[in-house]
């Protein structure tokens, strides 16, 4: 005799929840909040010295400094512009040729070994090269973000066209679509959630670059002033200069995910 | 067998203990890192090591070899070297203030009637009329970083002359190079064994020296960390007996000349070993004799200058207003000049 027959029918639970991760609001917030209080606490109990790291207020006191000097706007506004313009060069050209590889068999041969020989070097070894190239102005720093987030914007790109669901794409072609008709309906929004992470690591580079864009002949600028206050072991500049940086990567990361709200609305 | 009693024992013990405290601090053994730059002014510490001057004074020293001053000076903040030489910079200064380091000694300086930095102007800028530093007014002047010496030596030319240059930082010295040469910088000030053979290649013009500006410029200076210079004076003396030594045989033989040019040579070869170690003898000579500059005899320290580049530091927001002379500089081991 069966338990169901025996007792009757049972209730069974709903398993399937899957490990989807849930919202917990102000949980990030606390965490930051917990390792500067902890910080803040060291510094003052003479736990961390002033040689290893500043005192927390010192480092808002220095930004605030910054703010009514208006200096901050001068390197933002500096800093700004050079990551917009390298990383929109980068990451434009980056996509355009990630799609060609994707789609075009020659273009796959020829390019895929190339970027694969130029996505290793460090494009900081190759700055002294880019000065006698672009000169020591702002067009050596747009080229040095650009040339860093081209390479991962390319992989990005082919390995997202190459994920592309197939039978969509032989669906289009049964029903009689034109090729062009198939990239631009079928292809370049399934490849986009691809395209959008991969922008999330090459927007990351582009800033990592920016200090490094400004090594060579920069005033000013987020990364001008970094080095500056490493050279003078200033650390309550310093991380006042990295807590910016750090914003900066918060801030692209939230546009993106903005961009990826708009632009993926068809994957509900 | 001899056997000793009790008190036959202890008496011994008394004594071998006390032959030990005994014998002069300076004869112990005693372990020292000193960080040093493959530059002809740090040849104080190549020769107090290979003429084994070190050991004389009783100090077993590792040299331990840095790309750039300002790494040297965090690395001693953190204990991994003792004895450093390097140009007071803004970072020095810092890492003063936070009690890490303290500087106990002079190196090289500026001396009148010797050889020594030269103002550099690149071919395009010296076209065009860039013929002496009072016209420096606009012109871009290359340094390291800001709060080094070349930003110090800029910025006191052209408080003299009353111009106002641009700074640009390069971050390296090799890069200065590249763009004084390529005429992306206009001006630069840097120890004769770089400047000659640059205007030697017709790039770059030599258009003044230091010396005129800045008489007597304490250009680099000696330094170990706060805790060896408070506690550890035994170590730190010992450290400047043997580092006077080899210093006191540079001035004699490749400044002063006092002793021919066999002793030139010879020097020459034992400088080489850490100098320009890329490029065969013949070649890296020429460079290693040019850039001979005094180095400071028993490691006597300009006091005045020193304050003037603390001074000048302050005055341009670099580094804390509430640094004082006394919190960096230790002068009681060494001989002050100009105080």
């Amino acid at each position: 005799m069966s338990d169901a027959a025996r007792n009757g029918p049972r209730e069974v639970r709903f398993r399937g929840g899957g490990f989807a991760p849930k919202a917990r609001r102000g949980v990030g917030a606390a965490v930051f909040v917990v390792l500067i209080l902890l910080v803040e606490w060291g510094t003052r109990a003479g736990v961390i010295s002033a040689l290893t790291l500043p005192r927390p207020s010192d480092v808002l006191a220095t930004f605030v400094e910054l703010w009514q000097s208006g200096l901050l706007f001068t390197h933002l506004g500096l800093s700004l512009s050079r990551l917009a313009v390298g990383a929109a060069l980068g990451a434009g050209t980056g996509i355009a040729v990630g799609f060609a590889i994707g789609l075009f068999s020659y273009v796959r041969a020829g390019l895929v070994p190339l970027v694969a020989a130029l996505f290793p070097i460090p494009k900081i070894a190759l700055l002294p090269l880019f000065v006698i190239w672009f000169g020591i102005d702002e067009v050596s720093k747009y080229a040095l973000i650009a040339f860093g987030t081209f390479t991962p914007t390319v992989v990005a790109t082919y390995g997202a066209v190459d994920n592309v669901d197939r039978s969509l794409i032989r669906m289009g072609q049964s029903f009689g679509l034109s090729w062009l008709s198939i990239t631009r309906k079928i292809v370049l929004p399934g490849a986009m959630p691809g395209i959008l992470s991969g922008l999330r690591i090459s927007l990351a580079i582009a800033i990592i670059l920016l200090v490094a864009a400004e090594m060579l002949g920069a005033q000013y600028g987020i990364g001008a002033y970094i080095l500056e206050a490493g050279s003078l072991y200033d650390l309550e500049r310093l991380f006042a200069g990295v807590v910016i940086l750090s914003l900066l990567g918060v801030l692209t990361s939230a546009a993106i995910s903005w961009l990826e709200r708009r632009l993926l609305r068809w994957r509900v | 067998m001899t056997k000793l009693n009790r008190r036959q024992t202890l008496g011994l013990m008394g004594a071998a203990a006390a032959s030990g405290l005994a014998a002069p601090a300076l004869a112990q053994n005693t372990r020292a890192v000193v960080g040093a730059l493959s530059l002809t002014s740090h040849s104080g510490s190549f020769i107090a090591l290979e003429r084994g001057y070190f050991a004389q004074a009783g100090l077993d020293v590792e040299l331990k070899f840095f790309q750039a001053a300002q790494p040297m000076a965090v690395a001693i903040a953190s204990g991994d070297v003792d004895f450093g030489v390097t140009a007071i910079s803004g970072g020095l200064l810092s890492l003063a203030q936070k009690g890490a380091v303290k500087v106990i000694g002079g190196a090289l300086s500026e001396e009148a009637g010797i050889d020594g930095q030269k103002i550099l102007a690149s071919d395009a800028a010296f076209q065009a009329g860039l013929t002496s530093p009072a016209g420096l007014d606009g012109k871009r002047f290359g340094m390291t970083t800001a709060g080094s010496s070349f930003h110090y030596m800029g910025a006191r030319i052209a408080g003299a002359e009353g111009v106002a240059p641009q700074f640009v930082p390069l971050q390296k010295v090799g890069a200065i190079v590249g763009a004084l040469k390529s005429g992306q910088v206009d001006a630069w000030s840097i120890v004769p064994h770089i400047a000659k053979p640059l205007a030697g290649s017709g790039a770059v013009h030599i258009i003044g020296n230091v010396a005129d500006y800045l008489p007597d410029y304490q250009v680099t200076t000696v330094f170990t960390s706060a805790d060896n210079a408070d506690n550890d004076r035994g170590l730190v003396e010992t450290f400047l007996a043997g580092f006077g030594m080899g210093v006191a045989d540079y001035n004699d033989t490749m400044v002063d000349r006092l002793n021919g040019d066999a002793a030139v040579d010879e020097m020459v070869q034992l400088i080489h070993k850490y100098v320009y170690t890329d490029r065969p003898l013949d070649k890296a000579a020429p460079s290693i004799i040019n850039g001979s500059m005094r180095i400071n005899r028993d490691a006597a320290i300009n006091v005045a200058s020193v304050r003037d580049q603390m001074t000048w530091m302050q005055a341009e927001g670099l580094v804390d207003r509430a640094i004082t002379l006394e919190t960096f500089l230790d002068t009681s081991y060494v001989e002050t000049v100009g105080a």
